[in-house]
């Protein structure tokens, strides 16, 4: 589904990423982890084209995403849940969810009606507040909001950087659940996490980045049995030294 | 009493072609945060395209059409404009300064061309209307204000519909709340400020065409008019299309009360010129975000 070859790219003349290459199976999910300053949102930034510089190759189901404005890699079918949720605050949930539709007519045989119908089943929290502003909604339901808000473009593959940051356990549950019911129906996960043991409880295989490289991939269940788990990042960095 | 009312209705009609001017640098200013000093000299271009589309000797066009057609052009030019001065510069990644000077630089390229073109002499738009008084209900005016005061209406509730119900519009406030977040929801952030540099210069043109209905003008009316409009914007606040009227109504009162008693408290009557600007530092001083709050300040 996902292919990325050699990525590299970065804010200034530095490069924060250094030849980052992945791959994400259709109907599979990966997880992304690393410590804080990784890189693993400026990842996320060259994926949906929002990083102004990145090279390498950025595959979708063959095609190069690399050279496409963000609006584009929309319509391909690829939707992020970005880093601190980032919903428009003072618009009402319904008007979030409809923005994040704005490329619907792109992605063939969904219709507005069907996918408000789906994040509604989904979230169902959103639906009871849908005339409320987005930024009177407490974390875990701005969380379950920037998500619906993702799903609404109805994509192929969604791309979630740490949805669980700073949310109580029990919304962490709720989220968890309603994420396991969108890996059922097939959709395709990449999910960035520092947290190891969330991420890997939830995912296939995992990707370790260490300074903007990929220092480990592993199966997922494989790597929750290593002993040194607490210290996988700072024992990754020494030896990357 | 009858004085009063008059002096309301002559000040909403100048109230509304600043409001008008505060509007387009309000359509700009959210979604690409550039504030565009050009604006009056675009509604210079939106003046002196009508009057050259009523009087060439080739096709003199009917009068709603010759003013369709100048609103027209000078978006035109608001795209031409955005083209050269701003999208280059927003996209090599430039501070924001950067095409606010740019557009300065072609202020004085249109004041410039305007001048060669049509000299240095007042014109005036043929005056489609008498200068008889009519009065509606307690309010007397020319039919001119009145003309001026309903197609403001119009532009404003145009406007107001198109931020408050159409998904576009929304599309617009989402650039100016998170321009990244907005343009991971799949917006096109470059047809988004085309729209607003288009949207902005067909405004001012159409506020240019107004303004002539009220005096002559020459090519250099373009500043004054960009002062007046910015500094109605900053009494009404950038945050709500009804700021920018408000604002507009506020700024032409100040002025017209200037102008008609200043001279009985011992104030020379030409100081009204200064009003905007003492106008814009008190409101600075006391009260940044305008007369009406920002949504997002108030959520
Ligand atoms: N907008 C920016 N401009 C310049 N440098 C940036 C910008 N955003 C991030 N960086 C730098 O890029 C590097 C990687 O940051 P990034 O946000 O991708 O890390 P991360 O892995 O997502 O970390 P975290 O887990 O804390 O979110 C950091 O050194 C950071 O300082
Ligand atoms: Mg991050």
């Amino acid at each position: 589904m996902l292919e990325l070859k050699g990525v590299s790219g970065g804010y200034g003349a530095a490069n924060v990423l250094a030849d980052v290459s992945l791959s994400v199976g259709k109907g599979e999910s990966v997880a992304l982890l690393g410590p804080n300053g990784a890189g693993k949102s400026t990842l996320m930034a060259a994926i949906t084209g929002t990083l102004v510089r990145r090279g390498g190759g950025i595959l979708l189901e063959g095609r190069d995403l690399a050279p496409l404005a963000s609006h584009d890699i929309v319509d391909a079918g690829v939707a992020l849940v970005p880093e601190g949720r980032q919903i428009f605050a003072p618009m009402s949930v319904r008007d979030n969810l409809r923005l994040g539709a704005i490329r619907l007519g792109a992605r063939p045989g969904h219709s507005l009606e069907e996918r408000y119908a789906f994040v509604f089943e989904l979230f169902p929290r959103l639906k009871e507040r849908a005339g409320q502003r987005g930024g009177t909604l407490s974390g875990g339901e701005q969380q379950m909001l920037a998500i619906g808000r993702a799903l609404m473009s109805a994509p192929r593959l969604l791309l979630l950087d740490e949805p669980f940051l700073g949310l109580a356990p029990l919304i962490v549950v709720e989220i968890r659940r309603a994420l396991a019911a969108l890996q059922e129906s097939g959709l395709t996960i990449l999910l960035v996490e520092q947290k190891i043991d969330v991420a890997l409880a939830m995912t296939r295989r995992a990707y370790v980045m260490i300074k903007g490289r990929i220092a480990l991939h592993e199966e997922s269940g494989a790597l929750a049995r290593r002993g040194d788990l607490a210290n996988l990042y700072f024992a990754l960095a020494a030896k990357a030294e | 009493m009858s004085d009063i009312l008059e002096l309301l209705v002559s000040a909403a009609s100048s109230g509304c072609i600043y409001g008008l001017v505060a509007l387009s640098y309000l359509v700009m200013i959210r979604p690409t945060g550039i504030i565009n000093f050009a604006v009056g000299e675009w509604a210079a271009v939106g003046l002196f395209a009508a009057f050259f589309l009523l009087t060439n000797r080739w096709l003199p066009l009917p009068y709603a059409l010759a003013l369709i057609a100048a609103v027209a052009f000078t978006g035109l030019i608001g795209w031409g404009t955005q083209r050269i001065a701003v999208r280059p510069l927003v996209e090599k990644g430039a501070p924001i300064l950067g095409p606010i000077l740019a557009l300065l630089g072609m202020l004085a390229i249109f004041r410039e061309s305007i001048s060669l073109i049509f000299g240095p002499d007042p014109h005036n738009l043929p005056a489609p209307f008498g200068l008889r008084q009519v009065s509606l209900g307690p309010f007397a005016g020319t039919p001119r204000d009145f003309f001026i005061i309903g197609c403001t209406a119009a532009v404003f509730v145009g406007v107001w519909l198109f931020f408050e119900r159409t998904v576009w519009g929304k599309a617009f406030e989402a650039v100016a709340l998170n321009r990244k977040a907005a343009a991971l929801m799949g917006i096109n952030l470059r047809r988004v400020t085309v729209a607003a540099f288009v949207g902005g210069a067909a405004i001012a043109g159409f506020a240019g065409v107004l303004y002539s209905l009220t005096a002559p003008r020459d090519f250099l009316m373009g500043l004054p008019l960009a002062v007046q409009g910015f500094s109605a914007l900053v009494v009404g606040g950038v945050g709500r299309v009804e700021g920018a009227i408000l604002g507009g109504m506020i700024l032409a009162l100040a002025e017209q009360l200037t102008a008609r008693y200043a001279d009985q408290i011992g104030i020379p009557s030409g100081m009204s010129l200064g009003v905007p600007f003492l106008l814009m530092i008190v409101f600075l001083l006391a009260r940044p975000t305008g007369l009406l709050r920002p949504k997002e300040a108030a959520a």
